[in-house]
């Protein structure tokens, strides 16, 4: 990954990855830099994690799951209930993947959280696994996730499908990042990204004066690797839903629960319009489409509700696959997604949740942009005076 | 089938200046086609992208915005967001290969009623060239 120069400590690694990470976290709350650490816990019947905010440093030691195997509600979505209106003086430090801190970035970029006073921790995330493995085998799944940490397997086939082809597993805009891609495994490697990443790993009593070059080295490699994936996946994607036909049949058995959209942490609106009464229609309009049709499926409009919410959220898609775990019939929603977003944002030269500076792109606008569109306004015009 | 084709363009039309153009259109007895469905809107912004796609996927052959030309807008930037909508719209079609081409943005002042006739004409008879709208007939929509 390139990155402007970014320090890092170390500790030795005792008992453990999780165990190692649980102390540093309980250090930050016990100092007067953190007054409560959103993380998550394994809920008590042991088949998925919930995101609890902990004022207890004793409880973080006992029920904190810092790297949890799976991703049941995305951080975003947990941060956002927290701050939406607004943060008040409470000083949160929230562990979360990747992708959850870009879709934080997005939602704070789109006033839904609050950053103010709050510390993001992410890690070298080799990908979350499907939540459906949780519920089936809590056990094995969690080992499985343990065993990709310890061994530092980036290159996982078990991994939720979009996350086998994430560029941006690594370090992007959080606070403070672990890294676990780094060769060293008999320690843990804190890198700090900002000033609150600094004021937060010195009241953890860590020494941060190191320059990771071996740990960029190796997430950079990862990263090659990860691109190669990426247009290797959209190459299998690019069929089925190019054309209207075959996008219709990826869609054809989905049962219009929009689960995958209340999983989405990007959307964020209360209603949806496709869940308002002003996109049904009469009977009478039913009855003659399946007239000129010959058929019409009911309820209607699932491929609207899709394109539609491509339409409202590629430019701000993080590719966190929530909506592919919540889907019941197995729709590749997510790869979709991924694959449309990757191009909306192309478009734009954005990256979703990478930098938090920035604008999104449908909050600004350029007086002399998108020349081709331009053109398009332009046809027609010719033998009129010009307009003024 | 075998009938001919007889296309169906969904206009937005922004109340401010492409509306009032096609009234100026009539009122000077211009001719344009009868394809032309227009739809009178507050300002080009408030076309969100799903009313687009909504025209679309319920059939029609060609879906246009009209809005003031840029600098003119009666809320000041409202079409310069438009037009950054239509970009995002634009590329979705073209990811999902669903011929944008059959989108269409235009810039059409209230003074510019020969503009408007040209731009619908111009608009349909590439439509017309385009044939049906391929989504016309799947029943799994
Ligand atoms: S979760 Fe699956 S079935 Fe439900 S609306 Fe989304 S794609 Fe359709
Ligand atoms: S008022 Fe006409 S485009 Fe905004």
């Amino acid at each position: 990954m390139s990155t402007d120069s970014k320090s890092g400590g170390r500790i030795p690694i005792e008992n453990g990855i999780e165990q190692t990470l649980r102390k540093v976290l309980k250090e930050s709350l016990k100092s007067d830099l953190i007054d409560a650490l959103l993380l998550p816990v394994k809920v008590p019947s042991g088949d998925s994690y919930a995101w609890i905010l902990m004022q207890d440093p004793a409880l973080v030691e006992e029920e904190a799951s810092p790297m949890a195997a799976v991703m049941p509600v995305q951080g975003a979505k947990a941060l956002k209930s927290l701050t939406r209106k607004g943060n008040g003086s409470l000083r949160v430090a929230a562990m979360m993947r990747p992708c959850e801190v870009r879709g934080t970035i997005e939602l704070s970029k789109l006033n839904q959280i609050n950053l103010d006073n709050v510390t993001l921790i992410s890690y070298d995330c080799p990908g979350a696994l499907p939540l459906s493995d949780m519920s089936d085998a809590p056990q094995d799944t969690e080992e499985a996730f343990m065993g990709l940490l310890s061994e530092r397997n980036f290159e996982s086939t078990a991994v939720k499908p979009v996350c086998q082809f994430c560029t941006e597993f690594s370090m992007g805009a959080a606070d403070v990042h672990i890294g676990m891609a780094d060769p060293d495994t008999s320690q843990l490697l804190l890198i700090s990204g900002s000033e609150k990443g600094t004021a937060f790993l010195s009241a953890t009593g860590l020494k941060v004066d190191e320059e990771p070059s071996a740990w960029e080295k190796q997430t950079d490699s990862i990263q090659k690797k990860r691109i190669q994936q990426m247009d290797k996946a959209f190459q299998t994607i690019q069929p089925m839903v190019e054309g209207f036909d075959n996008l219709a049949d990826t869609f054809s058995n989905c049962i219009g629960c929009h689960n995958c959209q209340s999983a989405c942490p990007i959307c964020y609106c209360r209603q949806c319009y496709s869940d308002s009464k002003e996109s049904s229609l009469e009977s009478a309009y039913y009855l003659d489409k399946a007239e000129k049709r010959g058929g019409i499926s009911l309820p209607h409009d699932r491929l609207m509700f899709h394109v539609g919410r491509l339409s409202h959220m590629s430019l701000s898609c993080v590719s966190c696959g929530q909506c592919t775990d919540a889907c019941p019939v197995s729709i590749p929603v997510a790869k979709v997604f991924s694959y449309v977003a990757a191009q909306t944002q192309q478009a734009f030269e954005y990256k979703a949740g990478k930098t938090a500076g920035e604008a999104i792109p449908l909050k600004e606008y350029k007086e002399d942009e998108l020349k081709k569109i331009h053109e398009m306004t332009k046809s027609a015009e010719s033998q009129e005076s010009p307009h003024e | 089938m075998g009938k001919t084709f007889n296309p169906k363009i969904t206009a937005f039309l922004c109340k401010w200046c492409s509306y009032t153009g096609a009234d100026l259109a009539g009122t000077s007895r211009l001719q344009y086609p009868t394809a032309i469905i227009p739809i009178k809107v507050m300002c080009s912004s408030r076309v969100d992208p799903v009313f687009l796609i909504r025209a679309f996927l319920k059939g029609a052959d060609g879906v246009l915005i009209g809005g003031c030309h840029p600098g003119d807008c009666h809320y000041e930037s409202g079409n310069y967001h438009t037009r950054r909508r239509f970009a995002i719209l634009q590329s979705i079609f073209d990811s999902l290969n669903l011929e944008k081409d059959r989108l269409r943005l235009s810039w059409i002042s209230a003074s510019e009623g020969p503009k408007f006739a040209r731009v619908c004409n111009e608009f349909t008879d590439k439509i017309q060239k385009m044939g049906p709208n391929p989504t016309r007939k799947n029943m799994f929509i």
